[in-house]
């Protein structure tokens, strides 16, 4: 958020249904994709590793489609954007920071490599195998396959910092971002406009979009 | 053509044996490796195949073929001295030759279940060959679970 200072009582809306239905299915899944790894249910890894391009493929649609505060346009700003900010220099906005943008940017650009090396990846034994891993020799997938174990400290890094920022916010300066992703109002810095909202349809065709490069990942390449 | 092979075959035992007994171990962890990730590969390919929607038989026949083949020989790829004490990097455990009669029985279940996917695959019956690799599966993992170090990555 631009400026802690608010006023009081004017609560208004910031993330839409689907944004945050989004993030907190794709925290569910990552926390279970790390179980599944750590404890080798690899059947279920496999299967909740499609259930995560699914996801990604709708943020990423949503991003385009979806309520003014979920679009990349809103939030994907320069670094000059990035120093104001630090500086204190931003006006008043709701949605994410531009420095926050990025980390958003970052955490899906992660992600996306991460699922994309699981698609090629192969476990030792033969029996684990991503679904396009027929693509690559049992050599390179098992490449591919250490760099998954790789990437995902990097990701469990971020993922680290993103919890930091959110406590530095909450004790720091006593703002609260964990309660407007779960019910989606807050209270408005003055002169800082509301979400605009997307429609079904709008919602419709990036689940469409989800469900057919799911498809064409996972099933027909 | 069979002679040849056959004799192929049997300098090939001989050599394997001769390396260990002459302190060959280190070229027996390797060859144990290479054969064990032609295994792995053969079961990526039947794996992929069965997903498939037109599963492609002739690969499944061949690695199937060659999964038998290769299992066949398992109990020859564990000689004494072919543990981490050779020196060279290996995740055999030495509860392989603590436990010698449980290694040999679980490998003889190995043998029998990549017997019964090869045949499977020469009948060209894929469910069948869907089964026989959920067994098959069952008795790699049943080794690695006793006798195979995890991954140190």
């Amino acid at each position: 958020m631009n400026d802690p200072a608010t006023v009081p009582g004017r609560r208004i809306r910031v993330w839409d249904l689907p944004t945050r239905l989004f993030h907190w299915t794709l925290v569910a899944a990552v926390a279970a994709m790390w179980w599944s790894a750590e404890n080798h249910e690899m059947d279920l890894h496999l299967r909740l590793g499609t259930f995560v391009v699914g996801l990604l493929a709708f943020r990423l649609a949503w991003g385009v489609l979806g309520g003014s505060t979920a679009r990349f346009a809103s939030f994907v700003r320069g670094p000059r954007a990035a120093i104001d900010y630090l500086r204190g220099r931003s006006g008043p906005a709701i949605g994410h920071n531009p420095l926050g943008g990025w980390s958003v940017i970052a955490m899906i650009a992660l992600l996306c490599a991460q699922v994309g090396l699981g698609l090629f990846a192969s476990d030792e034994d033969g029996f684990a195998v991503g679904p396009l891993s027929n693509h690559v020799s049992y050599e390179t997938a098992r490449d591919l396959a250490e760099l998954h174990e790789i990437l995902f400290n990097v990701l469990f890094a971020l993922i680290a910092l993103h919890v930091a920022a959110i406590l530095f916010y909450a004790l720091v300066r006593k703002d609260n971002l964990a309660g407007p992703m779960i019910h989606g109002r807050r209270e408005a810095p003055e002169g800082a406009e509301e979400l605009n909202p997307a429609g079904p349809v709008r919602f419709l065709l990036a689940l469409a979009f989800a469900v057919l490069a799911t498809l064409l990942l996972t099933r027909w390449l | 053509m069979r002679r040849t092979l056959l004799l192929i075959f049997a300098l090939t035992g001989i050599v394997t044996v001769a390396q260990a007994q002459s302190g060959g171990a280190a070229g027996v962890i390797r060859e144990r490796q290479a054969n064990y990730k032609q295994i792995a590969g053969a079961v990526r390919t039947i794996g992929q195949q069965l997903r498939a929607d037109q599963s492609a038989i002739g690969q499944i026949r061949r690695s199937a073929a060659l999964i038998a083949e290769r299992a066949s020989q398992v109990h020859r790829w564990f000689p004494r001295g072919s543990g981490p004490e050779a020196g060279v990097p290996t995740r055999a455990l030495p509860a392989i030759w603590a436990n010698p009669r449980d290694f040999a029985a679980k490998a003889n279940s190995f043998t029998s279940a990549a017997r019964a996917l090869d045949a499977a695959a020469r009948r060209g019956d894929l469910p069948s060959v869907r089964a026989a690799m959920q067994t098959l599966g069952r008795t790699c993992g049943a080794c690695h679970d006793s006798y195979r170090a995890p991954e140190d990555r």
